[in-house]
């Protein structure tokens, strides 16, 4: 019996000891602040930086990043979400908040003194959702162009003069295009969707987007959207799209020194900031000898020169955050144009603060100005997202994909898609 | 103790209960004890969910704030969805094909590690490894193997001028890849048919073979009788679990979109139904279409199962 009894309390003492820390909750000298970041280049960096908060404020900040994406709605719908979340694109808040999970934030700008003329309007514009800020952006992205000087010279092209029309850069891409005996490529110029898509840039270049300006409406088979997937198709049908694939397969992953366009196979490529950052080429490739330059208009539309599809990372507070004035006044810190400057210039992201921007360190980024220029830029848009926005853009990749890899006319598909989505688009406004 | 309870006429239950001697007591105490971790288990992560999640396919779920009822609505809409008879179709096609080829496989592969030869141990091994290679790891492992151009498979039909297909990227060859993939990694089917193998009596094997039975004649008429009901088992777990058929697909689905959507590339191939009740749920965030999805699939498993188990009663032989 006293065996038995003994046994007992160390059978209890072992479960107490296995659920006690799941228990544990700081103490009050030990405050803790949780910021979510679902990117992360440089993870180390932005840890330093919070803690930097913390030490002035007598709090822990522990910054998750990149966080996996799937623990996110987990989090955000439990009793202990992460205090402040920073997304990588502005496409899910509006998804989030009509859940109810994301805190409008017009009250805390005001009481935590952010100031919203400091911040420039396109990266802004994606967290507004009728007056209301469900965000603020901290960062944003801008795509341009980026060409391999060494393969324009080689190709007999001036390597100092980028494609200056969108035929252009067809024509350009053609003859930087090579191919191995046996008809497969060994060399592309250029993969209109490579490492994922731009229909979002070609489309504001023909003129549209697919929602209205004001994101009321769906126009997925206006003009616009249809020219652009042909625009893009012509780059498959050419050289047949099994080759294409073929030849993208074996390319190298994003972040690694055999990316296509770092190893020289891919003449030109579309993509952001961040590459001409520490973190990018001068890391995988310092010696890549390339050129960027803001993407080219349709030779009918000179006037669209300078237009970029603006987006980036976007903060937020979820609404199931306990004290919210503290996770405002830690938004408020990451907001001030001293930490953005910092941030954006460690890793090569452009600022969202018009201060900030003038800091003297991202004058000293090589090829930057490109991307500060086109912020500026007035056919700078930003990205219209919806309450429904993934769907439309995973329906639209469904069929970016069949109009580009099986060669399938846009039309039918984006009118069948319209019909279908445009009284979706209707239902959750109307909520 | 209360005399309302005491008035009351005791259940056949309690009746059994009262007559329990102290230790019988004590000792069911104990036992409902040592087993309450697992009933609490169930209850709150298994049950309860379950029941939650039928509640939430009548509803327009929220994460934060009420749910809507809507009725039948998220199943009416299901119907209509032509997504989710192309996913239901690419699961069917996993089931139908690729499940007997499973079996087959397997059992090809236990009846040669069965046979007596040097190093047989060693070949067990090496056939069970794979299974144990965590999914994300060998996915990936296979991604490379099937690469059009670098990749070892395609290389390999070089040597004999053959051009191999563009597999992960043919929605033609997609499915079929992943067959590969799932054939590779069978070494716990295998393992269980050859405990089964070892299970076929030696005297009746040996009884064949006085009267002059080839190997094959007693693979056919003594072996595959006698391991039917480990056939069966294999069978029923192969087809719940290919309905439920997610990892691989959807890391593969990851590494192959190049375009937008990552989910079901290429043009959809892949999208089986687990990976679109996914994509509903999570990241479309309509959870109440994806509880109806998963209750859909819950009554499809239920009379797959059933259906199989009628089926093959007549030819399943339970030895005793």
């Amino acid at each position: 019996m006293t065996t038995r009894k003994a046994l007992t309390l160390v059978a209890l003492a072992l479960i107490i000891a296995l659920l006690l820390p799941a228990c544990r909750s700081a103490g009050p000298s030990e405050r803790v602040l949780r910021v979510w970041i679902t990117w992360g280049d440089n993870p180390a960096q932005i840890q330093a930086l919070f803690d930097r908060y913390g030490e002035a404020n007598n709090v822990r900040v522990e910054v998750t990043a990149p966080v996996e994406e799937e623990r996110i709605l987990t989090a955000l719908s439990g009793s202990n979400p992460p205090d402040v979340l920073v997304l990588s694109g502005g496409d899910l808040v509006k998804s989030y908040a009509q859940q109810g999970l994301v805190e409008p934030l017009n009250d805390w700008i005001q009481s935590t003194g952010i100031d919203l003329n400091d911040i420039f309007e396109a990266p802004l514009d994606q967290c507004n959702a009728n007056g209301t800020y469900l965000c603020l952006p901290w960062g944003t992205d801008i795509y341009a162009l980026f060409w391999n000087k060494d393969l324009f010279e080689e190709a007999g092209l001036d390597p100092e003069r980028p494609p200056q029309t969108m035929e252009e850069l067809v024509e350009f891409a053609d003859r930087l295009t090579i191919r191995n005996p046996d008809g497969t490529l060994a060399q592309i110029g250029f993969i209109p969707d490579f490492s994922w898509s731009h229909l979002d840039l070609y489309t504001r270049m023909f003129g549209g987007f697919w929602y209205n300006e004001d994101g009321t409406e769906l126009t997925l088979n206006s003009q616009p959207v249809i020219d652009a997937m042909l625009w893009e198709q012509q780059f498959y049908t050419r050289y047949g799209p099994d080759n294409v694939l073929a030849f993208a397969t074996a390319l190298g992953g994003y972040m690694s020194p055999d990316q296509g366009f770092y190893a020289g196979r891919v003449a030109m490529m579309v993509d952001g900031e961040w590459q001409v950052g520490p973190n990018f080429i001068p890391h995988f490739r310092p010696e890549l000898n390339y050129g960027v330059a803001p993407f080219p208009p349709p030779a009918d539309h000179p006037e669209r020169a300078g237009t970029a599809v603006v987006q980036g990372t976007v903060a937020l507070i979820p609404s199931g955050v306990q004290d919210k004035e503290a996770a405002a006044r830690l938004l408020a810190w990451m907001m001030s144009p001293d930490i953005v400057a910092e941030e954006m210039a460690a890793n090569s992201n452009l600022p969202t603060s018009r201060t900030a921007a003038q800091d003297p360190r991202f004058a000293q980024i090589p090829n930057f100005d490109v991307f500060l220029n086109l912020m500026g830029n007035p056919n700078a848009k930003y990205i219209i997202t919806t309450p429904i926005s993934l769907e439309v853009n995973d329906r639209l990749g469904q069929i970016e994909e069949q109009v580009l890899h099986t060669g399938a006319d846009p039309v039918p598909l984006l009118n069948e898609a319209q019909a279908e989505l445009a009284p979706a688009l209707a239902e959750a406004l109307s909520q | 103790m209360h005399s309302g309870q005491a008035s009351r006429p005791p259940g056949r239950l309690a009746r059994w209960v009262a007559r329990w001697s102290p230790t019988t007591r004590r000792h069911f105490r104990l036992g409902m004890l040592f087993i309450a971790p697992w009933t609490i288990g169930f209850l709150a992560f298994t049950l309860y969910p379950m029941l939650a999640s039928l509640y939430f396919s009548f509803t327009e779920y929220r994460f934060r704030g009420t749910s809507q009822w809507i009725g039948l609505g998220n199943y009416r809409q299901l119907f209509q969805d032509d997504l989710f008879w192309t996913a239901l179709g690419n699961t069917a096609y996993m089931v139908v094909i690729g499940v007997p080829l499973l079996l087959i496989f397997s059992f090809i592969c236990a009846v040669l590690l069965n046979l007596k030869v040097r190093g047989q141990s060693f070949y067990r091994v090496v056939y069970f490894l794979p299974s144990i290679v965590p999914v994300v790891a060998s996915t990936m492992l296979w991604l490379w193997i099937l690469n059009p151009n670098s990749g070892i498979l395609n290389s390999f039909l070089g040597i004999f001028g053959l051009h191999g297909p563009n597999w992960f990227h043919d929605p033609a060859w997609s499915k079929p890849a992943l067959i590969l993939l799932g054939l590779w990694g069978t070494g716990g089917t295998i393992v269980i048919y050859l405990s089964g193998l070892q299970d076929v009596p030696v005297s009746l094997l040996e009884s064949a073979e006085l009267d002059g039975a080839s190997w094959l004649q007693r693979l056919w008429h003594i072996t595959i009788p006698m391991v039917s009901p480990i056939t069966l088992f294999n069978l029923i777990t192969g087809v719940i679990g290919m309905f439920q058929y997610f990892s691989q697909a959807y890391v593969f689905g990851a590494a192959v979109a190049t375009v937008g959507n990552a989910i079901g590339a290429p043009l959809n191939s892949t999208l089986f139904y687990s990976v679109y009740l996914y994509q509903n749920g999570f990241i479309f965030l309509k959870m109440g279409y994806a509880s109806a999805m998963a209750w859909i699939l819950f009554f499809i498993i239920l009379g797959c199962t059933v259906l199989l188990l009628r089926f093959t009663e007549n030819i399943t032989y339970y030895a005793g």
